[in-house]
């Protein structure tokens, strides 16, 4: 095959990095950007600079922001003394979006996973025992982290670490998607919400 | 359960094989090398998402071939037709269909069509290293409970995690980091959770054996088995048996206490079988393990499984053969048998009304 433009193949060599983009869609893309006018390229172009420039972690709970600290940590109706714990900043849209959290959060910015050489010290641990020493007047810990291995183990290694603080730590339930109907689940969430069931 | 059509494409020596079955007793007979046992193997592939046969995906396609595809139509007592399909594509790798939508995890497929198979692989049930047992009573577990299935999956992984830490530590000549803390918790109740259900599906099944050991052998004789296991059923027992092994365990790099070193060991008469145990005596083990799996199955899940009997007529005196094929002539479950030479099964099956009787000459 020859190559008509270099400026082409380098924009579909980037494009394809990006998640769920293989190289034919990369293609479809960049020609697709092509022939588009200058105005709506650029604008794309810089709002991608702008996530690398202007983007950055907030200084309190470390979820993605543009100034030093995010809405949720500079809101002071929102210091309410519960700290919801995640993995990704993405954890922190889904639970925004119920719109029924009306405490902080903390961004560990992963799971430990020896197999990974993630321990502790590579997630933001120091971050929220600082917190949790600081004003914040943090009462209670709310660990919603996946149910898989990684994201058991470290609850467990976050609950031994902070009961002794004198923090309320819970967990969030596993269970039933709202609106599923119980034949359609599968047996292993099933089994895991009967084991985790509860009185009236 | 049983499977009324398969598709083969370029799978093992079929390039393009397409096969009617019925609800009875499917004999496929032909010269060795025909690809009898790749088309019982196909089915085995659809159920359990990998073949009895070759131990990778990768000798799965045929010679040459840089993708495989396999399809069939499965029905049962209680439900209705459904089908089953599979891709495999090097380098990609195997994605799952039911009535063609994909499955997400393969995981999913386990369980839907259950299935039992006895080839001559099977020696190694009652005669080799402990491995073999393990996935015996996790094949016998697994098909039947979807929640063990995830139990297993979990417990491997946090296996290897752990794993990983003490690796870590005794290569550094160190302690092992402190969040093996939270793996060991993880660890003791995801263990006790595989103790426990193994514990009580063997107990189960002891009845089960003895009794299809005699319906192959005849009574007088006492089969049974121990389930040796080093784990416990208790999470907290399981926490102090890693503290007392903590020691040996560090200098050897690995998890020493668990499920994952399970063994059952098989005895005839008081007596084991792994060392005392003849041919023969092998032979009708093997035998009875799997038709007492799938009596557990069919107990179960109140359907018959698939029953796939590869290449294991040629090793049974006529006696047995008849009482075998006159028992799967009065069930109605399903069943594959493949062989050499047919006569032995010809002469005491009528294979021209609910049974079928299919010549491989050669794959197609």
């Amino acid at each position: 095959m020859q190559l008509t433009s270099e400026t082409l193949e380098a924009a579909i060599e980037q494009l394809a990095k990006l998640p769920g983009v293989g190289r034919k869609s990369a293609q479809r893309l960049a020609m697709f950007l092509v022939k588009q006018p200058e105005e709506p390229v650029l604008r794309l172009a810089q709002s991608l600079i702008a996530l690398k420039r202007t983007i950055r972690s907030c200084s309190v709970c470390h979820t993605i922001t543009d100034g030093e600290t995010c809405p949720i940590c500079a809101n002071p109706k929102r210091a309410n003394g519960m700290v919801c714990v995640v993995e990704e900043p993405k954890d922190v849209y889904a639970i925004e979006k119920t719109g029924e959290f009306k405490g902080r959060y903390h961004v560990l910015g992963g799971v430990i996973s020896p197999l990974e050489n993630i321990g502790p010290e590579d997630i933001r641990v120091k971050e929220l025992l600082a917190r949790i020493h600081g004003d914040e007047g943090i009462t209670e810990l709310i660990l919603a982290l996946n149910p898989d291995a990684e994201g058991e183990a470290t609850t467990y290694y976050l609950h031994k670490l902070v009961s002794p603080l004198g923090v309320t730590l819970t967990r969030i339930a596993h269970g039933i998607p709202m609106g599923a109907e119980l034949e359609y689940i599968d047996e292993a969430t099933l089994s895991k919400a009967l084991a985790g069931r509860r009185g009236f | 359960m049983f499977c009324r059509r398969t598709e083969l494409d370029r799978f093992r020596n079929h390039r393009d094989s397409v096969m009617e079955w019925v609800p009875g007793v499917n004999l496929l007979s032909g010269p060795n090398g025909a690809g009898k046992t790749n088309l019982v193997d196909a089915i085995h592939y659809l159920c359990m998402s990998r073949s009895f046969v070759a131990a990778s995906d990768q000798f799965v396609a045929m010679h040459g071939a840089g993708q495989f595809a396999l399809s069939g139509v499965f029905g049962g007592a209680i439900r209705a037709d459904f089908s089953l399909s599979c891709t495999w594509v090097r380098g990609e790798g195997k994605t799952f269909f039911v009535n063609g939508s994909p499955l997400d995890r393969l995981t999913d497929l386990i369980g839907r069509v259950p299935v039992v198979v006895l080839s001559p692989e099977d020696r190694a049930l009652t005669g080799e290293g402990p491995e073999y047992r393990r996935s015996f009573i996790d094949g016998l577990i697994s098909q039947t409970s979807a929640a063990y299935l995830a139990d297993l999956v979990e417990y491997r992984r946090v296996l290897r995690q752990r794993n990983r830490l003490l690796m870590q530590a005794a290569l550094q000549h160190r302690p092992p980091a402190p969040e093996l803390d939270a793996w060991n918790d993880l660890f003791a109740r995801s263990a006790a959770r595989i103790v426990a259900k193994r514990n009580a599906v063997l107990d189960t099944f002891r009845r089960l054996l003895a009794e299809e050991y005699a319906f192959m052998a005849g009574v007088g004789h006492e089969p049974d088995f121990t389930y040796r296991t080093n784990a416990s059923d208790e999470p907290a027992e399981n926490l102090a048996r890693l503290e007392a092994g903590r020691d040996r365990e560090r200098e050897r790099g690995q998890t020493l206490i668990g499920p994952h070193r399970d063994d059952l060991l098989f005895t005839l008469d008081g007596i084991e079988l792994r060392r005392y145990g003849s041919q023969g005596q092998h032979r009708l083990f093997a035998f009875a393990l799997k038709l007492a799996q799938r009596r557990y199955f069919t107990d179960i899940l109140e359907d018959q499984p698939i029953f796939l009997l590869d290449d294991v007529f040629g090793d049974l005196d006529p006696g047995k053969t008849r009482t075998l094929l006159e028992m799967l002539d009065a069930q109605s479950g399903q069943t594959f048998i493949t062989a050499a030479n047919p006569d032995p099964l010809t002469s005491v099956l009528d294979f021209t009304g609910n049974h079928r009787h299919f010549r491989v000459a050669h794959a197609v």
